[in-house]
């Protein structure tokens, strides 16, 4: 299952909005780099982290995680499209799905347009649900088309018509015009060959929106990279090369986080805890998904103003963080966040803003430690914290330290939510999983928030900062592949299927020798969305080739049904909706060790005593310097376990464990 | 406001929507029916013992005064013991139009009944002479199976009496009782969350900031209303017509704002009708109260603290408070829409720069069944088109989309098309059909719909007779438009028809497009 050569040197590369993180496997040694992010040209950054290796040798194989295609969506910064649909239908793109964000808002709300109607032109053609040709294309009135798209300035045009999905003939013609006129193209059916024509055509669009951006960046990149070997990070937790993520950029909108999740699973799955759900507290937001031995799935995301409608990690975000600051609003309850305070101003502890936030409450409650921030890069105020707690606490008639333990509590009980969405909400049992926290603040908040979750187990990482960029050099090439079928399985046979599966699985080895693999190194997983006839919303269900019992699918879609809705309907008509491969070559990997357990812990790590403010309560807790801790050290709080990149608040009666890999596993101890 | 704890305010508030949003969740998630599962045609609520809001998950405006009213027709009707669930729809004891299907659970802590939990969800047919149950009825009893409270479950246990004659009056029980049990697992999951902040925060502490959530609102809704120059303002606007007769229906209303309380008086309505657009009491309620809570800024819990700086003056058997047996599908999905339109058109007379023109003002219902030949089965469909909305002093109106009491998503016609006889042959925007103005309002959709089959049409419609209307020098939008070509001839259908269609008919809906805010500039 190996590549034919393994490379010496293997780089998982992250670029965050602060940092461009590099973790770094050469001569079987693993180590990490930081380097300050370059937002103008990210590759400045990248070319800086990797330039010592990119000479003699075996070429470097890079993994990376960008920004660049979410920046641009969420900037709203991509290139000038133009949109061929069919004639009658130039709206779609505009009507939506005919509803407004806010329910209660007299004002009209802001909209993004991302293609205007000028440069949305219908062309006279039909096919029908069935994927019968009612009316083909004519190549004339494409070609009258295409010049009034280069009239329009258009740098990338996306094509999306009718049904498509049920016969690509009439798209095919289109989109040969586009290459014979030399016009990047973003084809519906060859990118989301599925039914619902504002979805696809909205995520065509939004692809054709990035081709130019990612074109222009991955040029540059490849420039500074000479003759390493590329990788771009998907959404969808696997890597694509260079060439297919400029044709499909897209599928990178999530790129840095899906190496967290790898990153994340790889972790706990070697700590002996696959099932977690991983919570990633940043300054303005947290990040939630669950991992329930496998990362999970969505294909109904949203990024800012874009709905996607590709295979991506399923990740719930909401507006807490370190920096959300603390308020009372008119009504007089105390509010935290969505607001923050950003890295500049900052909390009031950085030295510059004068209102509480998440951090400031948390360095009053002696949950942060003033002299290591930053590993002691930065300098913080904890004076300025107590003030900035004081003055919020005297407008609502609470002590300095109530008020802290307030905001906490609250922010707590925002981030609970998230964890509630993204578990109960889609029928899981949080209770089932342990809370994987990364992120700098997480740890300060991670095991209170577990408790009231009913959750039993915390773990925290090593090098938590790096977590994506490890995740990156973790992962596999992973490419999706999907089929519209809908119909009801009495209609469908076996054959059928296996006709359909096989030609997707076909194209996925084409895709792959492209990039490398031979079938051989191949994993295909078939699955099929299904749901009742007459339902709106799909399940996705594995499908195996058993000769035993050939419709095993149809057990798993309705125990699957039960589980998730609480109701099966044994004689209700299935119907198939989508056919789907996932194909996976997998990537030769860094094999991780288990250190040897050493009981006794080094004296070096108890730094010093510092009072830490819980519930009622106070007690002096012991500051643990983490990078001293060894494999089966535990620590009991009340206590705070610090490394450069975050800090973890352990509780009373609440133990941390160190594991072989260097986790924290925290859990609560058992009478002494 | 009694005294209070700010931190714990605020948690409390958080338990509560979070109890209603995951109800509503629930209840999504399981949910059979596209139009409960994808639609979200429900709401979910948690009431204390006198069936006062605390929350509601938002989900649609217009179920969202009617629900205390369910409860207070539920509380008179039966005596509610642990682990029933009462089912309601009669929009003349507690409901609003009869597809919309109310169920409530009490919550005791020990013996003491102290809270409710709620959720409404509209059901694609509740029986009735048309498929869909909105049908063109002149009393109440044509239009489905009208169920009074009663238990669905008592202590526990399914009363499969009653559900057994439910489900005998509709034409697709399957997809009822799926339903049905959806609602009751959203009740048992806000029952049982409840109950875990109880033996989390105690008994006391949840009473305690259940009435405080009430005052919190309340205070919002007050000092808005304050920020409302003190007087009376009036306005009035019309029905296009009941759907029986040709007669326009008036609705008038008069606000008289003094200090932080507001009189919300549509005597001056016209009297209830033979066709079914009237509106009971709940619904004039959801509608006021969606207006006064737009009003508000800032994101507060919907409960009924919304309800206490308001007088709403609505005479019995008038169209704003209709009396038994009068029909009313419309009411909920028309009526109420016009009832928005003139309380908000009485407010641009005392706060112009906050209040945009009138929406489309109408949800264009259309419904229509028949026999499939090629997939061998009877079809029943049901669809509302958005519009354009109002202008306001920001920005042009939205085009294409929902406004005000309704925010349903439309079909992807890719479905459509894949499980109906139908061809969709046009759907885009209506060009020009925005009111003109400093700011424009929004166009207006136009959906093109080709039968394949002989089918029957209902037709639920309004602003085909009077436009929706500018503010401060705005144009009205365009009036909306029914046309039906058939073998070649064009005809112009009314708001509201019955036909009988053909194959090849072609039924275009033009949609009203919204009014334009200020005078243009020249």
């Amino acid at each position: 299952m190996a590549r034919k050569t393994s490379p010496a040197v293997r780089i998982g590369v992250d670029t965050g909005g602060t940092f461009t993180d590099f973790v770094i496997w050469k001569d079987g040694r693993l180590f990490n780099r930081k380097v300050l992010s370059t937002p103008q040209d990210p590759s400045l950054a990248i070319f800086e982290g990797v330039g010592d290796f990119l000479g003699s040798g075996a070429p470097a194989f890079i993994i990376h995680g960008t920004t660049v295609a979410t920046n641009a969506l969420l900037q709203r910064k991509g290139g000038r499209v133009a949109l061929v649909t069919t004639a009658g239908f130039e709206d779609i793109l505009a009507i939506g799905r005919q509803t407004r964000r806010e329910l209660y808002s007299l004002q009209p709300e802001e909209r993004f347009e991302l293609i205007p109607a000028g440069r949305r032109f219908g062309i006279r053609e039909r096919t029908l649900a069935s994927g019968q040709v009612e009316r083909t294309v004519s190549r004339s009135e494409v070609r009258k088309v295409i010049a009034k798209i280069r009239k329009s300035g258009a740098e990338a045009v996306a094509v999306c018509l009718l049904h498509s999905y049920a016969s690509a003939k009439n798209e095919d013609v289109v989109a040969e015009e586009l290459a014979r006129a030399g016009l990047l193209a973003s084809v519906s059916s060859r990118l989301l060959p599925e039914h619902r024509e504002f979805e696809r055509m909205s995520t065509t669009a939004t692809n054709a929106f990035l081709m130019p951006v990612m074109d222009r960046y991955l040029r540059e990149l490849d420039r500074r990279l000479g003759r390493a070997e590329l990788r771009i990070m998907q959404s969808n937790e696997g890597y694509i090369s260079p060439v297919r993520a400029r044709l499909e950029p897209i599928k990178t909108s999530l790129s840095g986080p899906a190496g967290g999740a790898v990153g994340a699973r790889v972790l706990a799955r070697a700590a002996g805890i696959p099932n977690i759900i991983s919570f990633d507290m940043g300054g303005t937001s947290t990040d939630v998904s669950l991992i329930e031995g496998r990362i999970r799935r969505t294909h109904e995301a949203r990024i800012g103003d874009f709905p996607i409608r590709l295979p991506i990690i399923d990740i719930h975000s909401v507006g807490a963080g370190g920096g959300s600051i603390a308020y009372t609003d008119r009504g007089g309850s105390l509010r935290v966040g969505p607001q923050s305070a950003g890295a500049d101003p900052g909390p009031a502890c950085y030295g510059k803003g004068e209102l509480p936030t998440v951090t400031d409450a948390n360095l009053y409650l002696g949950r942060m430690d003033p002299e290591f921030f930053l590993g002691g890069r930065m300098r913080i105020h904890p004076d300025r914290s107590r003030a900035a707690v004081g003055r919020l606490a005297r407008r609502i008639g609470k002590s300095a330290r109530e008020t802290a333990l307030g905001i906490v509590a609250i922010a707590n009980a925002n981030m609970e939510k998230a964890i509630r969405v993204i578990s109960i909400e889609r029928g899981f049992d949080p209770r089932a999983f342990a809370l994987f926290s990364f992120g700098g603040a997480g740890g300060m908040h991670a095991v209170e928030m577990a408790a009231h979750l009913g959750m039993p187990t915390v773990i925290v990482p090593r090098n938590a900062g790096v977590l994506s960029a490890f995740g990156l050099l973790m992962s596999d090439s992973v490419k999706d592949y999907t089929k519209s079928l809908m119909k009801p399985d009495s209609q469908v046979t076996l054959a059928d299927l296996e006709s359909e599966f096989r030609s997707l699985e076909q194209a996925s080895f084409r895709d792959m020798k492209e990039d490398g693999f031979a079938a051989k190194d191949v994993v295909l997983e078939r699955s099929l969305d299904c749901r009742y006839l007459g339902q709106s919303y799909e399940i996705d269900v594995p499908f195996r080739k058993a000769r035993t019992a050939a419709r095993a699918f149809l057990e798993s879609f309705h125990s699957r049904h039960q589980k998730l809705y609480s109701y099966r309907h044994d004689r209700r008509p299935v119907e198939i909706v989508n056919l789907r491969v996932k194909a996976v070559a997998v990537t030769p990997k860094i094999p991780l060790f288990e250190e040897p357990g050493q009981k006794t812990l080094d004296p070096k790590a108890m730094i010093r005593k510092q009072p830490i403010f819980y519930g009622r309560a106070a007690a002096e807790g012991m500051v643990i310097d983490r990078s001293r801790l060894a494999p089966d050290n535990a620590v009991r709080g009340p206590a705070l376990v610090i490394d450069p990149e975050s800090t973890t608040f352990l509780p009373p009666n609440y133990i941390a464990r160190v594991d072989g890999y260097s986790n924290l596993i925290i859990r609560k101890a058992g009478p002494r | 406001m009694k005294k209070f704890d700010p931190i714990e305010l605020e948690l409390f508030k958080n338990v509560f929507i979070a109890i209603s949003e995951e109800m509503g969740a629930v209840l999504g998630r399981t949910a059979l029916s596209p139009n409960i599962k994808e639609r979200k045609d429900y709401s979910c609520s948690l009431f204390n013992e006198n069936g006062e809001t605390l929350a509601q998950g938002s989900h649609i405006p217009v179920h969202l005064g009617a629900m205390p009213l369910s409860v207070q027709a539920a509380l008179q009707a039966v005596t509610f013991e642990k682990g029933d669930l009462v089912i309601l729809n009669d929009p003349y004891r507690g409901g609003t139009h009869l597809p919309d299907i109310t169920c409530i659970s009490p919550v005791f802590l020990g013996r003491k009944l102290s809270f409710f939990v709620a959720n409404r969800a509209h059901h694609s047919d509740v029986g009735g002479m048309t498929p869909g149950s909105m049908p063109l009825a002149t009393e109440l009893f044509q239009e489905g199976l009208i169920i009074p409270p009663l238990k669905l479950y008592s202590r526990g246990r399914m009363n499969k009496d009653v559900f057994d004659l439910i489900l005998s009056n509709v034409r697709t029980p399957d997809e009822r009782r799926g339903d049905l049990l959806a609602q009751f697992a959203a009740n048992e999951i806000g029952r049982a969350r409840l109950e875990e902040a109880v033996a989390r925060f105690g008994a006391g502490k949840v009473r305690l900031y259940s009435g405080l959530v009430q005052d919190y609102t309340e205070k919002f809704l007050r000092e808005t209303i304050r920020t409302i120059p003190d007087g009376v303002y009036a306005f009035e606007d019309f029905l296009d017509n009941d759907g029986i007769s040709a007669r326009s229906i008036k609705i008038g209303v008069r606000v008289t704002i003094r200090g932080d309380e507001a009189v919300v008086d549509f005597s001056s309505s016209s009297p209830q009708t033979e066709g079914g657009v009237n509106a009971n009491f709940a619904i004039t309620c959801s509608a006021v109260l969606y207006v006064f809570r737009s009003l508000v800024e800032e994101d507060i819990p919907f409960n009924t603290g919304l309800m206490r700086p308001l007088e709403i003056v609505a005479p019995k058997g008038s169209i704003v408070n209709a009396e038994f047996p009068a029909a009313c599908a419309g009411g909920n999905v028309e009526t109420s829409q016009r009832i928005v339109d003139v309380l908000l058109g009485a407010l641009a007379k005392a706060v112009p720069d906050r209040i945009p023109a009138a929406s489309q003002g109408t949800m264009n219902n259309i419904a229509f069944g028949g026999y499939d030949p090629w997939r061998k089965r009877h079809f029943a469909y049901y669809e509302t088109i958005g519009g354009g909305m109002g202008a306001g002093s920001g920005a042009a109106g939205l085009d294409g989309v929902h406004t005000h009491m309704t925010n349903s998503l439309n079909t992807p016609l890719e479905a459509l098309e894949n499980y109906l006889p139908i061809r969709i042959r046009r759907y885009g925007l209506r060009k020009g059909s925005g009111g003109k103005g400093l700011h424009r309002g929004g166009e207006g959709i136009i959906r093109e719909y080709e039968f394949r089959v002989p089918a029957t049409l209902t037709i639920l419609s309004e602003r085909r007779r009077f436009a929706p209307y500018g503010v401060r020098g705005g144009g009205p939008g365009a009036k909306g438009k029914n046309t039906l070509v058939s073998r070649g001839r064009k005809k112009v259908l009314g708001s509201k028809v019955n036909v009988t269609l053909r194959p090849g008919d072609v039924l275009r809906v033009e949609t009203p497009g919204g009014g334009g805010y200020g005078r243009p500039r020249r």
